[in-house]
């Protein structure tokens, strides 16, 4: 997965997001904003989910399909790319 | 400190389809320039006339259509009362006859940095296609109308919607013949032949702002993402970007054309095929120009500078993530000023007591 466009990103700690190559701009939940910086920190997927487990109280069910749901949405603005 | 220059500009035309003049006037009042600027005005009720906290004097013009001749008479008499030191050309439909006055208003003493003929071919709708073969941008599919033959067979190849876009300006989207046909008669009354029907593409909007020297080289480029646009097409808001690819194509086109003096290049940008599309290329600062100036990249100041043997910057450092939101509002004037312009083709900025 190529993730060098999330380096670029301009996050701000309310979640607003700007992407200064294409000016576009989105908002993100407090669980996407805590996958995207961890996506940047360079955790893997497991670490991310585990992660998030420990921190917030849901199912691990649930964060693997919040997970993947973001996830997609992140290639569908092409922010991710698989290689 | 440097002298006292006077600066003529036309396009003050800052109406629902904005001229670009009172944005180069306002990024050159704002720069560290000492400038006395004249308005270069059409109609009498170009708002630009009336704006005397930036604009100190305006004169009304014939238009360039008239006579080359005339067109000259009238500057050579402006620059006797103000000597003026540097035109900025902002309008498409006076270029042509200022590309061939140039030689001429040198002689005069006034400096003009516009391309020549040729590069106004080149860059002309209707010449995309090689241009963009040469730099390596797509260019949307398109064909060139003069006639409503032409239409009906552009329109079987390209398939609906398509763009009906005139030879100078306006792009209307077409989704019928009814409508194509109704949009292949205005635009034509309006703006004469050819038109270009261009194929449709969903895309974003994005452009880039520069000046060429003529070598090659360029002294700032400025690029921004249209966020809204009015109901013919013009930005009203925009955030600067800071796009490589974009900037890279832009360099190209430059340096292919050794493009000389302000330019606008504006591109799509196709987020499935992750391709950006060359729509068109302005010979000109577009009305959008004061956003880049805003944003350290004051390329009004910088041409007038580099044209005057003044040191100018030639970077292209600026923020991303820098917004422009256009607004509208009111000037209350007397109708003697109305009077003045009318009566005498010229009105000065009222003398302070």
């Amino acid at each position: 997965m190529n993730l060098n466009r999330l380096h670029s990103l301009a996050i701000s700690e309310s979640g607003f997001i700007f992407d200064p190559t294409t000016g576009n701009s989105f908002t993100s939940n407090e669980t996407g904003k805590y996958i995207l910086d961890s996506l940047i920190s360079g955790l893997d997927e497991e670490g991310i989910i585990d992660k998030i487990f420990q921190e917030f109280s849901a199912s691990k069910i649930e964060i693997e399909n919040d997970y993947n749901d973001f996830m997609q949405r992140l290639r569908l603005y092409h922010l991710v790319e698989n290689n | 400190m440097n002298k006292k220059l006077t600066i003529a500009v036309s396009g003050i035309n800052a109406v629902d389809n904005p001229g670009p003049g009172t944005g180069i006037i306002r990024a050159l009042k704002e720069s560290s320039l000492d400038v006395r600027t004249i308005g270069l005005a059409y109609d009498t009720l170009e708002p630009g006339i009336y704006l005397d906290d930036i604009v100190d004097k305006t004169y009304i013009m014939p238009y360039p259509s008239v006579s080359k001749e005339i067109f000259l008479e009238r500057i050579a008499y402006i620059h006797s009362k103000e000597k003026i030191d540097v035109i900025i050309s902002a309008l498409d439909a006076e270029l042509p006859v200022f590309i061939d006055i140039k030689n001429q208003l040198e002689i005069m003493g006034i400096k003009m940095l516009i391309p020549n003929k040729e590069m106004f071919k080149v860059r002309d709708k209707s010449h995309l296609k090689s241009l963009g073969e040469k730099i390596g941008i797509n260019i949307p599919e398109y064909k060139i109308c003069t006639s409503f033959e032409d239409l009906y067979k552009a329109i079987e190849i390209l398939d609906f919607p398509v763009m009906i876009k005139g030879p100078f300006y306006e792009a209307k989207k077409a989704s019928s013949m009814l409508e194509a046909e109704k949009q292949f008669r205005l635009i034509s009354a309006k703006w004469g032949f050819p038109i270009i029907v261009q194929k449709f593409i969903v895309a974003e909007e994005y452009n880039v702002v520069g000046c060429g020297i003529g070598d090659g080289n360029n002294i700032g480029l400025f690029a921004m993402k249209k966020m809204t646009r009015t109901s013919i097409g013009k930005v009203w808001n925009a955030v600067s970007i800071k796009n490589e690819k974009l900037i890279e194509l832009t360099k190209k086109m430059v340096s292919e054309l050794k493009w000389c003096g302000g330019f606008e290049f504006e591109v799509m940008f196709e987020p499935e095929e992750q391709e950006f599309y060359l729509i068109e290329i302005n010979p000109r600062f577009p009305a959008w120009v004061y956003f880049a100036s805003a944003c350290g990249i004051n390329l009004p100041e910088r041409m007038v500078q580099y044209l005057t043997n003044i040191e100018y910057d030639s970077d292209s450092d600026y923020k991303s993530g820098k917004l422009m939101i256009r607004y509208t509002t009111e000037i209350i004037k007397d109708i003697s000023d109305f009077e003045q312009i009318t009566i005498n083709g010229e009105l000065s900025k009222p003398k302070i007591k």
